[in-house]
């Protein structure tokens, strides 16, 4: 709470505090006694009407009652006196938070000094935006020198690498399966004989197979 | 928190079953670990009988007759000499220095055990510096660091009511801040019967 070792003093303000607070005590200590007096008085009061002293327990009353009344003033007297004492501390409570405000005030001048002001940060942005730009630049220019040779194998890379991920065989490995014609169908003809047998061949080829499937 | 102090007397103070219904207790005993024993023992049951009836000074004169020295169901009781040297074992370091001896004007004497001299002494249930930190305790937790407080606000004030340092011993109370002034916890300031104190 920054509570360093200067402030373990204590301060004039202070003094007066408990000066106010020790007053206070002593009104406490007033009231109590009061308190004991009328609860005497009270007491005598009773004990003369028993034994039938009406008057002396009217003068106890009357006593009684004065003394009541003072204790409403000392109340009063010591709700200002109270309130006096809460207003200082409360007052300490403001001049530490002033205190607190100003520190950090201070500090936030400070950094910002160190950032050197407004300008600084905007030429500092402009710089930072003509570097970028300037990168962008080196960049295209790096992009144009390649040849489109280049790029298409870069590009072919990229797409195997592509494939190898995606869980695709290479594209060697497609071109190793040949091609090959299908089995074919029909029993080989002797060429003499397609001219016309071809199509009679067929013809009870199917009726052979019909009956089967009846 | 604190516990709440007990109103002195307000519920009679039970005794061990040692001091109900063991006669030998009443009789220092010869063999020195018996007795180391027995000494401690009596060191817990002052100390516990003050706690109970908010004593902080004990005078032996007239103590010796209360209930805590004598046993009447059992007709039995601890002698004066035996009382002292109780008191003398419990004002050691083995005894844990749970009581100090002091004269009729207050100030603290040293030396063997006399009659004449050694009648009377501070009981600590509670150590000066462990009162202190039962005080800077409650400071802390109310927030009142920093905050001047009277000394009469703080034994006697309604604040501190059902504080187990309420109305406690002046002068141990002086003390018990004087132990927190040394190790830099307060400050005390002001005039005397108006003094104050202020936690850091």
């Amino acid at each position: 709470m920054g509570n360093t070792p200067s402030t373990h003093k204590i301060s004039a303000q202070d003094r007066a505090i408990l000066d106010m607070k020790n007053q206070r005590d002593k009104l406490h200590q007033y009231q109590k006694r009061i308190t004991v007096i009328t609860d005497r008085e009270t007491s005598i009061a009773r004990e003369c009407l028993t034994r039938g002293d009406k008057s002396k327990a009217l003068l106890a009353l009357r006593r009684k009652k004065f003394q009541e009344s003072l204790l409403a003033k000392t109340d009063a007297q010591l709700q200002t006196l109270e309130e006096l004492t809460a207003s200082v501390e409360f007052a300490q409570v403001q001049k530490d938070v002033v205190f607190g405000l100003q520190q950090g005030t201070g500090v936030l001048k400070q950094i910002h000094a160190e950032m050197g002001g407004i300008e600084n940060v905007e030429k500092l942005m402009g710089e930072s935006e003509d570097a970028r730009a300037y990168q962008r630049e080196v960049s295209e220019m790096l992009r144009g020198e390649m040849s489109n040779q280049d790029e298409d194998e870069v590009e072919d890379e990229l797409k195997k690498m592509l494939g190898v991920i995606n869980g695709v065989k290479e594209p060697d490995a497609v071109e190793a399966t040949v091609d090959y014609p299908n089995v074919p169908q029909q029993e080989p003809v002797y060429a003499g004989k397609l001219k016309q047998g071809g199509e009679q061949n067929t013809r009870a080829r199917q009726r052979a197979a019909e009956p089967m499937l009846a | 928190m604190s516990q709440p102090s007990p109103s002195p007397s307000s519920t009679p103070f039970k005794f061990p079953t040692y001091h109900a219904s063991y006669p030998p207790f009443f009789t220092l005993q010869p063999n020195t670990s018996t007795l180391t024993a027995q000494y401690r023992k009596w060191s817990r049951l002052i100390q516990r009988y003050c706690r109970h009836h908010r004593l902080y000074k004990l005078s032996l004169t007239s103590t010796i007759d209360s209930p805590l020295f004598k046993n009447t169901e059992l007709k039995k009781r601890l002698s004066l000499q035996d009382a002292r040297s109780v008191l003398e074992w419990m004002s050691r370091d083995e005894g844990g220095r749970r009581i100090e001896w002091v004269d009729q004007k207050g100030r603290v004497v040293d030396g063997r055990p006399r009659e004449d001299t050694h009648d009377t002494c501070w009981v600590f249930w509670k150590r000066p510096e462990e009162w202190g930190d039962v005080i800077a305790a409650w400071v802390e937790e109310t927030g009142q660091k920093g905050v001047v407080l009277t000394f009469y606000e703080l034994v006697n004030g309604e604040g501190t009511r059902g504080e187990e340092f309420h109305g406690m011993d002046q002068e141990l109370f002086r003390r018990a801040l004087s132990t927190l002034v040394k190790r830099g916890k307060a400050q005390v300031f002001g005039g005397e019967g108006a003094e104050g104190t202020k936690f850091f």
